[in-house]
C-alpha cells in the first residue's frame, strides 16, 4: 500500500479540521485514510484531457432574486435555544483574548 | 374494523378507504400505530423518537374535517396516513440527531420542506427514524444510539444509511417513511428490507431542512409497501421550493401511468453490472429473472454500456467526503450541538467537542475531505472526479437516447450480518451499483422481487430513469409489482406479530 499520508500529515489535518485525536487514534486514522486514498486510484488513471468538470447535476442554475419583502425569521430566543452556553442574549464561548486565550 | 396492529401494513389507499367509510377514525389510526410501534419496535429499533401529540393533533384535524362533511380527497393525498421521517429531517419541536452524539440534544426550531409538505398533505407524523451517523454508512451500525435490526432476520443489518426508515415499513410499523440518498442510502436499505424505495431525480424534492451530507448528491424520497403509495408520497413532497434553489418545478402526477404496463418500453440492461465481480449469484439470478418477466410482459430488453460507471465509486469517495467536510464544518460547539465541558480555551473546546461529538466514520470522512481539497491534492483527485462526473452523466444521457429505463441490481448482495463487514473500504462496495446514479443525478429506485435462493433474504431490482422522467421507473416498478406482489411485511412481524 502506498503511504499517501504520514502520521505527521494526519496530525496536521486533525488540527485543521479541529478534531482532537490522541496518539492511538492518529495511528489508526493514518492506516484508514491511506487505505481509502489507495482505493481512489482509478480517478487518477483516467485520460481526462479536454473534459469539462461538472460541479453540480443541475448545470444551468442562475441567481434568483425575490422582491424585498419583510418576513419573520428566527427570534433571538429561538436562535439561542440550542446554544450549549449563552449569556445576555449572546452565544457564550471561552475567552479568546488575554490570559488562557486561544493557542 | 381493522385491528390496531395492522395500520402499518395497510396501503395508503386502504387506510383512506377505511377512513372514508367510517370504519375507523384518524385518531384510531394514530393510536393504533403507536401501540404497534410500542409492541414491536423494541426488537427492531427503527424509531429514535415518537411524536404522539403531533400525530393526534393532525388526526383530530382530519377527523373534524370528515365530521364536517368534507371529502377525504380534499384533505390531501396523505390525509390520515402515518408517516415517519429519517432523523436528519427537521420537524419543529423534535430532536433531529442524525444519530450522532453531536446533535443528541438538538431540538428543531423549524420544519424541513419535505416534512412540511407531508403535513400539508394530511399525514400523521409518527416520529424520527434511526440512520447511520450523518448518513455515513450502509448498515445503520454507525448510529450513536445503537443499530436498527432487519425485520427479516434480526441478526442482519437493515442496510443504510436510511435503515430505520426501511425497517419501520418492513416490520409493518408504519406504511410510509421518508429517507435520503447520497450514494444509495434509500435504495440499498429498500433492497435489504424488501420494500419499495425511491430516490427521485436530483432536484425533484427540496433539501431545505434536511441536514446536509453531500449537497450536490443528496436527495429525499419515500419508502412504501406499494408503488402507488410511493408515487402518492412523491406527489405530496415534490416540486419547487424557494428555500432550495436546486429544487425544480415538477408538476407531474407520479401515479398517472402506473397501470400502463411495460409493453413497448425499451429497458436497458448493463452487461458490466450483471457480470460485476462481487455480485452474488442469488442477486444476479433474481435480477435476471425480473428482466425475463418484463420481457414476457412485452418490454424490449436492450443491452447498454455505461463505460465510465466503473469510475463512479472512486469519484464518489472523493466528492462525498469533500462536500461532507465542508458541510460538517458548521458544528462548532457554540451555536448548537455537542459542547465538551470544562475548556478554558476555544480551540481546545472545538477540538474536544468535534472529537467526542463525531463518531469514527464521520471523523474519517471529514479528514479525508479536508485532505482531498488541500492544495496540490485538489488537482489530483477533486478536479478529475468532477470531470469523471461529466463522463458518467454523458454515459447515462447517451444510454437513455435508446431506452426508457435501466434494470440493474441495487446491491451486490442481500443483507449482511452485524459486524460481518468491518473494513470501511469493503463497506463502501455496498453502493457499487447505486453511486453512479447520484453522480449523474438521475432517479433510481429499489423494487422488491422476492427472496435470494441462498440467504432467503429480500432482493431488490434497481430501476433507473432518465433525469426528471421518474415516471418511467415507477411504471416499470408497477409492472414488477403485478408479478411479485406488493412488499410484504417481514414474516416474523406479519399479522401483528412483534418479532418474537
Amino acid at each position: 500500500m502506498t503511504q499517501h499520508l504520514s502520521e505527521h500529515d494526519v496530525r496536521g489535518i486533525a488540527e485543521y479540521t479541529r478534531i482532537g485525536l490522541d496518539d492511538e487514534e492518529v495511528k489508526q486514522m493514518t492506516v484508514d485514510l491511506n487505505a481509502i486514498i489507495d482505493s481512489l486510484a482509478p480517478i487518477t488513471e483516467y485520460d481526462l484531457e479536454g473534459v469539462e468538470p461538472t460541479f453540480h447535476p443541475i448545470g444551468d442554475l442562475s441567481n434568483v432574486m425575490r422582491e424585498d419583502v419583510e418576513r419573520a425569521g428566527f427570534t433571538q430566543d429561538v436562535a439561542l435555544e440550542n446554544a450549549p452556553k449563552q449569556q445576555d442574549g449572546c452565544f457564550l464561548i471561552p475567552s479568546i483574548l488575554g490570559e488562557g486565550g486561544d493557542r | 374494523m381493522a385491528s390496531s396492529q395492522t395500520f402499518g401494513s395497510m396501503s395508503v389507499r386502504a387506510i383512506q378507504a377505511g377512513l372514508a367509510a367510517g370504519e375507523f377514525s384518524a385518531a384510531e389510526v394514530a393510536r393504533g400505530t403507536f401501540e404497534r410501534i410500542g409492541a414491536a419496535d423494541a426488537r427492531v429499533h427503527a424509531f429514535l423518537e415518537t411524536t404522539e401529540a403531533a400525530a393526534l393533533e393532525a388526526a383530530a384535524r382530519v377527523d373534524a374535517a370528515l365530521a364536517a362533511g368534507r371529502d377525504l380527497s380534499e384533505l390531501g393525498p396523505l390525509a390520515g396516513v402515518p408517516v415517519g421521517y429519517k432523523d436528519n429531517m427537521n420537524l419543529l419541536g423534535t430532536h433531529t440527531t442524525c444519530s450522532s452524539r453531536m446533535l443528541e440534544s438538538y431540538v428543531s426550531p423549524y420544519t424541513a420542506t419535505c416534512v412540511a409538505r407531508t403535513l400539508e398533505a394530511g399525514a400523521l407524523p409518527v416520529g424520527k427514524l434511526n440512520m447511520d451517523e450523518f448518513a455515513f454508512g450502509s448498515s445503520t451500525e454507525t448510529s450513536a444510539f445503537g443499530p436498527t435490526r432487519n425485520p427479516w432476520d434480526l441478526d442482519r443489518v437493515p442496510g443504510g444509511s436510511s435503515g430505520g426508515s426501511a425497517a419501520a415499513v418492513a416490520a409493518g410499523l408504519v406504511p410510509v417513511t421518508l429517507g435520503s440518498d447520497t450514494g444509495g442510502s434509500i435504495r440499498q436499505p429498500g433492497s435489504f428490507c424488501g420494500i419499495v424505495a425511491v430516490k427521485p431525480t436530483y432536484g425533484v424534492v427540496s433539501r431545505y431542512g434536511v441536514v446536509a451530507f453531500g449537497s450536490s448528491l443528496d436527495q429525499v424520497g419515500p419508502f412504501a409497501r406499494t408503488v402507488e403509495d410511493a408515487a402518492l408520497t412523491l406527489n405530496a413532497i415534490s416540486g419547487r421550493d424557494e428555500l432550495d434553489c436546486t429544487s425544480q418545478e415538477v408538476a407531474v402526477d407520479f401515479t398517472a401511468n402506473l397501470a400502463e404496463g411495460v409493453r413497448g418500453m425499451r429497458i436497458g440492461v448493463v452487461p458490466a453490472f450483471m457480470d460485476a465481480a462481487g455480485l452474488t449469484s442469488e442477486v444476479r439470478d433474481k435480477v435476471a429473472e425480473a428482466a425475463a418477466k418484463l420481457e414476457e410482459l412485452g418490454a424490449e430488453l436492450v443491452e447498454v454500456e455505461l463505460p465510465n460507471a466503473q469510475a463512479a465509486m472512486s469519484a464518489y469517495y472523493v466528492l462525498g467526503p469533500c462536500e461532507a467536510f465542508s458541510n460538517l464544518a458548521r458544528f462548532d460547539s457554540v451555536r448548537y450541538g455537542y459542547c465538551d465541558p470544562g475548556h478554558k480555551d476555544l480551540g481546545g473546546q472545538y477540538e474536544a467537542s468535534r472529537a467526542n461529538g463525531f463518531g469514527p466514520e464521520a471523523r474519517r470522512r471529514i479528514m479525508l475531505g479536508s485532505y482531498l481539497l488541500s492544495a496540490g491534492v485538489y488537482d489530483k483527485y477533486y478536479y478529475p472526479a468532477q470531470q469523471v462526473r461529466t463522463l458518467i452523466t454523458q454515459d447515462y444521457a447517451r444510454a437513455f437516447e435508446q431506452i426508457d429505463c435501466i434494470l440493474a441490481p441495487v446491491a451486490p448482495r442481500t443483507a449482511f450480518r452485524f459486524g460481518e463487514i468491518a473494513d470501511p473500504t469493503e463497506m463502501y462496495l455496498s453502493d457499487m451499483f447505486t453511486i453512479s446514479i447520484n453522480i449523474a443525478g438521475n432517479g433510481g429506485m429499489s423494487m422488491p422481487i422476492g427472496l435470494g435462493a441462498e440467504t432467503g433474504m429480500p432482493v431488490g431490482a434497481q430501476l433507473v430513469a432518465p433525469a426528471f422522467r421518474d415516471k418511467n421507473m415507477l411504471r416499470v416498478a408497477a409492472a414488477l409489482e403485478a408479478v411479485y406482489g406488493p412488499a410484504p411485511v417481514a414474516p416474523d412481524f406479519a399479522d401483528g406479530k412483534a418479532g418474537e
